[in-house]
């Protein structure tokens, strides 16, 4: 399942999504945290700068009603009660002020203590109260000795007012100057205005910028003037932190605030987990810094927020799509899954296996379709395979047994040997298919001897079923005590009634009479028998007449043969002289002669096997194309008249000059004291000059190389048997054969000397024996001779 | 058997008689090849072989009769035979040797021929 498409396309898509949503997220990420900080820097910036601006009005607004106080006491000389009713006016009517007073250089009154009203806001009621007190003493308090001393307006740094308030306050102080009758400048009074550091804190909570984050204002001097812990006020900021900070590095914003100018860093902070950011500035009138810290941590909190819930979306995009990819390929692919299982089982054999269902016309269900429909043909054309051996394993079993009973009809089971004192004979039918339409039957009755050979037309069943009917009638109506002739007729009758199919049978059928050697014999369009009489073969001339089975009442003719003692008679169908080579060459009725001639010293049955084997080796590879049957009939040889062993002389010739005229003359000689035919001297004189001039030229012999001659005469025939020792060579095969008949012009020079040997002589054999090379021709006497 | 050969020459006519007399085989044969092209080398219109006394004749006769018949016939003239005996024209009907060569059965044909061959002849 590992290796499945579902789990790779999951793999690979998932990974791919996670990559572009991840790379989205990122950028997203950078560029939101970016434009948030941008905008938190502008916010704070306006959020400090409108603060600021508060700030400096508020402080302003201070400095403003105490100069303007102060300016007035400058020109203007009021009584005491109309000075306490002035300072009464300012505080009652400006809220930011929490108290005032008009602090007379004692110089100038009367009284030693001085005179300093001072009006207040104690809890919402503006108060009086009186500085002129010995306790008190307010020439000694920073805020009147310090002015007097700078001579100029100026904020005091925050203190604890012990005078009045009893609050923690700033000062604003103002010298009032006046000038005397001498144009002299002389101090006249100190006017101040404090203002509650409560105020400034008030202000300076709108500075916030998220949960922890504060602001915070310093005196000149570095005292705290407002903060978030309320402890530190007035404890000088590297005091109250002291632990946490760092130190060098606040003095370093601090003393830049100073100068006027806005810094921001990112430092440990106090009161502030992790890094913070810090801006600090100061304010325009009392040069006091102002910081704003908050936490970069906590302002990012949205955006990592955002960031979470997009990683979860992310993920759940890509559990979906997961999901979605699985059902698709699970639809894509299941089935498949089903298809390859079903497919298993059909290759083991189980055809009837369900198939999955195909929907709609995608390639699966195209591909789903052609698998269901050549489960369905497969199935039917095993299922007609199956019909089809059985019908064809039945056919068979059938025609083997319809084999054996045909070969049952004929005498001894279709290869018959029967001898008796005064002949032998030997049968055998080879149908070319099972059955076939062959036949032989004989019988004896007293010293009548009736053999049959036939042949029905076609092959095959049909060829079968008639020769059955043919044999059944034959051995019926035909006998020993019958003439051949009336026989043939009678039977020609039984066959031709119903027999529409035009089926016809050719047909030999002879009696001998073994008293005197006389075969009758009528012959339907059968081959002509071949006697072999002292070695050479005879094709007998017979009066034959048309197949039976074609025509009604039709004559045969009744041949006479007289046989003698020793003779063969062979009696075979065309199945023989027709038998095809891969050449398309018959075998033919020379072939057939040739053969029966060369068998003749052969016992009948070893012979015919023989000519079986001979038939066989000429067609080679090529099947048998019609059935084949020979019946040999072999009388015994009579000792008084058997043939005497054929006389014979030998000679040697080296291959020296003259060759031909010294064989030609030995030959000429040996014919002549051997008594053979006069007429048969030049043929043998002309086959023998060839043979030996053959081997003389092409042998390849030495001067000395032997050619043996040998030549055998017997009455019927005269056999030349040429050994030499020359290189293998087949002349029958192997030698050049010029093309007869052509005319001058195309004439070849040479090449004729082996069309002479195999005209002029009977049969010639040639054999490869001991490193000879032996070539026997035989010239047949009874047979027409040159002459 | 040997081979003897009589040649004669009707220088009038164009003609060239020879006589063969015994066998034509395998070993007369060269002697008669060598006989023969001297006479086909006259160039006569027709050579003659009279074969009245010829009684036996092999392949290897025929080669040289085929081989001058060749020759003779490139040069546009002929070759004949005449006179031949059956056991002889047996072997030129095995062979189907030369259909085209003209044959004379016997004397009689061969001096009517050359007789129309004289005509023709005068007849140019």
């Amino acid at each position: 399942m590992s290796r499945s498409i579902t789990t790779r396309l999951i793999v690979l898509l998932t990974l791919c999504a996670t990559l572009i949503i991840g790379v989205g997220m990122l950028v997203d990420y950078r560029l939101s945290r970016d434009s948030i900080l941008e905008r938190l820097r502008v916010e704070s910036q306006e959020t400090i700068g409108s603060v600021i601006i508060d700030l400096e009005n508020l402080l302003d607004g201070v400095e403003g009603s105490t100069l303007f106080l102060a300016r007035i006491l400058e020109q203007r000389s009021y009584t005491q009660p109309g000075l306490e009713q002035m300072l009464k006016d300012i505080v009652e009517n400006n809220e930011d002020i929490f108290g005032a007073s008009i602090a007379l250089d004692p110089a100038q009154v009367d009284n030693p203590l001085g005179f300093a009203p001072y009006y207040y806001h104690k809890d919402g009621i503006l108060t009086y109260a009186d500085l002129a007190d010995q306790q008190y003493n307010y020439r000694a308090q920073p805020w009147y000795a310090d002015t007097v001393a700078a001579g100029k307006a100026n904020w005091a740094d925050p203190y604890f007012d012990e005078g009045g308030g009893g609050i923690l306050m700033t000062t604003f102080a103002v010298p009032v100057y006046r000038l005397d009758e001498r144009n002299q400048r002389f101090l006249y009074a100190v006017v101040t205005a404090d203002l509650a550091l409560d105020e400034l804190q008030h202000y300076l909570k709108r500075l916030k910028l998220g949960n922890s984050g504060y602001a915070t204002m310093l005196s000149r001097t570095g005292i705290i003037l407002s903060g978030r812990n309320p402890d530190n006020i007035m404890r000088h900021y590297s005091e109250a932190h002291s632990d946490e900070l760092d130190n060098p590095a606040w003095q370093a914003m601090f003393t830049s605030a100073l100068a006027g100018q806005n810094i921001t860093r990112q430092l440990e902070c106090p009161e502030i987990a992790g890094k913070c950011i810090i801006r600090m500035g100061s304010l325009k009138s009392t040069g006091w810094p102002v910081a704003v810290l908050y936490s970069e941590q906590e302002i990012l909190t949205p955006l990592r927020k955002f960031q979470a819930k997009s990683a979860i979306l992310g993920l759940a995009t890509l559990l979906f799509m997961s999901l979605a990819v699985y059902s698709v390929t699970r639809r894509i692919t299941g089935p498949l899954t089903a298809l390859a299982l079903a497919s298993d089982r059909m290759a083991r054999g189980d055809l009837d296996t369900a198939m999955p269902t195909a929907k709609g016309d995608d390639e699966i269900a195209r591909l789903l379709r052609s698998f269901t429909a050549m489960k369905t043909d497969l199935k039917s054309y095993i299922a007609d395979l199956e019909t089809a051996t059985a019908s064809r394993s039945r056919v068979e079993g059938e025609l083997a047994a319809a084999s054996e009973i045909q070969m049952s009809m004929l005498p001894q089971g279709g290869e018959a040997i029967d001898l008796h004192q005064e002949y032998g004979l030997w049968a055998k039918v080879r149908p070319a298919k099972s059955v076939g339409g062959d036949l032989y039957s004989y019988y004896r009755s007293n010293n009548q001897l009736f053999i049959a050979v036939g042949d029905v037309s076609d092959k095959g069943v049909p060829a079968a079923l008639f020769m059955a009917k043919a044999i059944s009638l034959i051995q019926q109506m035909a006998s020993a005590e019958t003439e051949p002739a009336a026989a043939m007729a009678q039977l020609n009758n039984a066959l031709e009634a119903g027999n529409d199919n035009c089926m016809f049978v050719t047909l030999f059928l002879g009696v001998l009479d073994l008293n005197n050697l006389q075969l009758r014999f009528a012959s339907a369009g059968h081959t002509a028998p071949s006697l072999l009489r002292a070695g050479a073969v005879t094709v007998i001339d017979q009066d034959d007449g048309p197949a039976v089975g074609l025509a009604t009442n039709l004559q045969y003719a009744t041949n006479t043969l007289q046989l003698a003692a020793g003779d063969r008679l062979a009696i075979y169908t065309d199945g023989i002289d027709e038998s095809f080579n891969e050449k398309a060459e018959m075998f033919g009725f020379d072939g057939f002669n040739r053969c029966l001639a060369k068998t003749a010293m052969a016992a009948i049955d070893a012979a015919g096997l023989a000519i079986f084997a001979a038939i066989d080796k000429h067609a080679g590879t090529t099947a048998q194309s019609d059935d084949i049957t020979l019946m040999l009939l072999q009388l015994k040889p009579d000792e008084l008249t058997s043939t005497t062993k054929p006389e014979q002389a030998a000679t040697s010739f080296t291959t020296a000059e003259h060759l031909t005229t010294r064989a030609l003359d030995w030959l000429q000689q040996a014919l002549e004291s051997l008594g053979a035919p006069e007429d048969t001297h030049m043929v043998l004189a002309l086959v023998t000059e060839e043979i030996i001039t053959n081997i003389d030229k092409y042998g390849g012999l030495t001067p000395e190389g032997i050619i043996d001659v040998k030549v055998e005469v017997s009455a019927s025939s005269i056999s030349l048997e040429i050994r030499d020792q020359g290189i293998a060579f087949n002349p029958l095969v192997d030698a050049i054969r010029s093309p007869l008949g052509t005319d001058i012009e195309s004439a070849e020079i040479g090449g004729l000397g082996v069309h002479l040997v195999t005209e002029l002589t009977d049969e010639q054999v040639y054999q490869r024996i001991d490193g000879h090379n032996v070539l026997r021709v035989t010239k047949s006497v009874s047979e027409g001779t040159i002459s | 058997m040997d081979l003897k050969t009589t040649v004669s020459i009707d220088e009038e006519n164009s003609v060239a008689r020879v006589a063969l007399t015994g066998a034509l085989n395998t070993d007369t044969a060269p002697g008669f090849e060598q006989q023969l092209q001297k006479v086909v080398a006259g160039g006569h219109r027709l050579t003659v072989l009279d074969m009245k006394d010829l009684e036996y004749i092999s392949s290897a006769g025929l080669r040289v009769i085929f081989k001058a018949a060749k020759q003779t016939k490139s040069a546009g003239h002929r070759l004949a035979a005449a006179n031949r005996k059956p056991h002889i024209d047996k072997v030129f009907e095995i062979l189907k040797a030369l259909p085209d060569m003209a044959v004379f059965a016997n004397d009689q044909e061969l001096d009517d021929y050359l007789d129309s061959m004289q005509e023709q002849v005068r007849g140019q």
